[in-house]
């Protein structure tokens, strides 16, 4: 059932709202302790439900929404020891556009710690499990809201997308996960990992679920300098849909490729065209994320040193600020945030910046202007989200190398700031598969209008 | 293929970075910090002596607005007091020197 479907239920009393929001409690609390997505659960959300108004549009809408993501008088950890015990002390932005919207949250998703990770294992209160198959992990970073959404504990989420935080776990849990153009969504009020990358975006069932709960967040705010109210819709005709080749050679899953390859003929028979593109710059991707995302992480994590936040700490050994930050830091950061931090710091340090930060800002242009010429010829792009399907827990933990692989078809949406959004789009075995759709920056209007398309070929 | 990184540079990093690393940490982390680094030398293959960076899309531009002073409210700054050490109103840290 869609929220919309939902709404007019509850509004026609077919539902009753207590019946309605026991069902997202009950099953949370059946089936939490064995996929641990949740990390606070809040139980004064009946209450509030009462008082909304039945009339706005997303009325009916409950969300879980990412540990990374403020939520006034709430716990938010980012998945770290660091802010165990944090309380925010306010909204972020996208959540008070939800609450005044109509949307309720009764939750937070547990994530990998600081949204670094693909697999939610690097989390701090324990791994998510994938609920297709225990063994396996749902994605990440955003992990526990995927997973939120597949198991039906809500039918809403509010992930955050630096590299493909968002898409893969959706791919991975079966469900769909949107990733705003850079600019469109405010980050007010979303503990920062790389700034130039970072945007918040929904998990939901279908597409017309992301897309109302996209319009229910998107917009320019004082408080996030980069966003903008630009909408683009123009189109150059009838729709073309690119593939480009450089996405289907290496790293990539045979049987994922073959799933791919039969879900774009479906749309083919369906009539919409299909042209083969070129992305030649494809293989720097990800070298080139790398760079910037462990430069801008090393600058953004330095807040976290235990005095500003964090004040929890006891240090009985620190005799001055120095050593209280040392200890501090070593206490409360996992192994991948700090692996991360010292990347980035060798990265800006005098005599690596112009070699590695300024080459991979170049690289970064060239990736840009691949999907420039693209857009010339296509008005959306299709890919596999993930080269792999769900992997095994504790598979890639030791390798990190391998795992930062995982997000080699995402990040360069984001490296772009294009829109993209990951949709089911076949199974292997109980598996599930996701296909991404991505288009030029602001042109959310057409990407969801094919998205909307592909998914009824797909589902028929 | 000779190392990029050394273990000495790494403990150096960590220290400017102040992150005190653990033994085991210390142990893996130039294996785990050189594979990533030997992956980014591909970017060396490519010509960019004409490119300039992306640092910013052009779309966007900064919003600007006067500062305003706001009240934190008393509750915020009492929850904040009394998660660290505090004394007389003050957040009380070790010494700088």
């Amino acid at each position: 059932m869609t929220i919309k479907e939902t709404q007019e239920k509850l509004r026609k009393k077919e539902i009753g709202l207590e019946e309605f929001l026991s069902q997202f409690f009950s099953r949370i609390k059946e089936r939490n302790k064995d996929l641990n997505a949740i990390l606070t659960t809040f139980e004064d959300a009946k209450e509030e439900m009462e008082k909304i108004n039945k009339t706005l549009p997303l009325y009916g809408a409950v969300f879980v929404v990412k540990d990374n993501i403020l939520v006034k008088d709430k716990r938010a950890t980012a998945g770290s020891k660091m802010l165990e015990h944090y309380i925010a002390p306010y909204d972020a932005t996208v959540v008070e556009k939800i609450k005044e919207k109509g949307g309720l949250v009764i939750g937070k998703g547990n994530m990998d710690e600081f949204a670094m990770g693909s697999s939610t294992e690097n989390s701090a209160f324990g791994p998510t499990r994938n609920p297709y198959d225990l063994e396996r992990v749902p994605g990440g970073s955003s992990g526990g809201c995927a997973v939120a959404i597949a198991d039906n504990m809500c039918n809403a989420a509010l992930g955050s997308d630096t590299g493909g935080s968002i898409r893969q776990p959706a791919a991975f849990c079966g469900v769909v996960g949107f990733k705003p153009t850079y600019g469109t969504v405010s980050r007010s009020g979303v503990i920062s990992m790389a700034s130039s990358f970072d945007q918040v975006g929904p998990f939901a069932k279908c597409v017309d679920d992301a897309h109302l709960i996209f319009e229910a967040i998107a917009g320019k705010d004082k408080k996030d300098s980069v966003t903008s109210d630009i909408i683009k819709k123009e189109k150059k005709g009838s729709i073309k849909i690119g593939v480009p080749k450089e996405y289907f050679v290496a790293g990539i899953n045979d049987d994922i490729k073959k799933v791919i390859m039969q879900a774009i003929d479906k749309i083919e028979k369906s009539k919409i065209e299909i042209v083969e593109i070129s992305l030649p710059y494809t293989e720097y991707a990800l070298p080139t994320y790398e760079i910037i995302m462990a430069s801008e992480v090393s600058a953004n994590m330095a807040r976290f040193d235990g005095i500003r936040y964090g004040l929890e700490f006891d240090r009985p050994f620190a005799k001055t600020l120095k050593e209280a930050y040392l200890e501090n830091r070593g206490e409360g950061l996992g192994r991948e945030v700090k692996r991360r931090i010292i990347l980035g710091t060798y990265a800006l340090s005098s005599g690596y910046f112009d070699a590695y930060y300024i080459k991979a800002q170049k690289v970064r242009s060239l990736i840009a202007e691949d999907f420039r010429n693209a857009f010339n010829k296509v008005d959306v792009i299709i890919t596999p989200t993930t080269p792999t399907l769900p992997f095994k827990i504790g598979e890639k933990i030791e390798d990190p190398l391998s795992m930062h692989l995982s997000d080699i078809f995402t990040a360069t949406a984001n490296l772009a700031g294009l829109p993209a959004i990951s949709l089911p789009c076949g199974k292997i075995g109980n598996l599930p598969v996701g296909a991404q759709l991505m288009a030029d920056r602001f042109y959310e209007d057409i990407l969801f209008e094919v998205a909307k398309k592909v998914e009824k070929i797909w589902k028929n | 293929m000779s190392n990029l990184i050394s273990k000495k540079e790494i403990e150096r990093l960590a220290y400017f970075a102040r992150i005190k690393l653990e033994k085991e940490e210390l142990k893996n982390a130039p294996k785990e910090i050189e594979s990533i680094l030997q992956y980014i030398q591909k970017l060396k293959d490519i010509n960019t002596e004409e490119v300039e960076p992306l640092f910013h899309f052009p779309e966007l531009t900064n919003i600007v607005r006067e500062d305003q002073v706001e009240q934190t409210g008393e509750e915020i700054r009492k929850k904040m007091m009394k998660m660290g050490k505090d004394k007389d109103n003050y957040l009380k840290v070790e010494s700088i020197l």
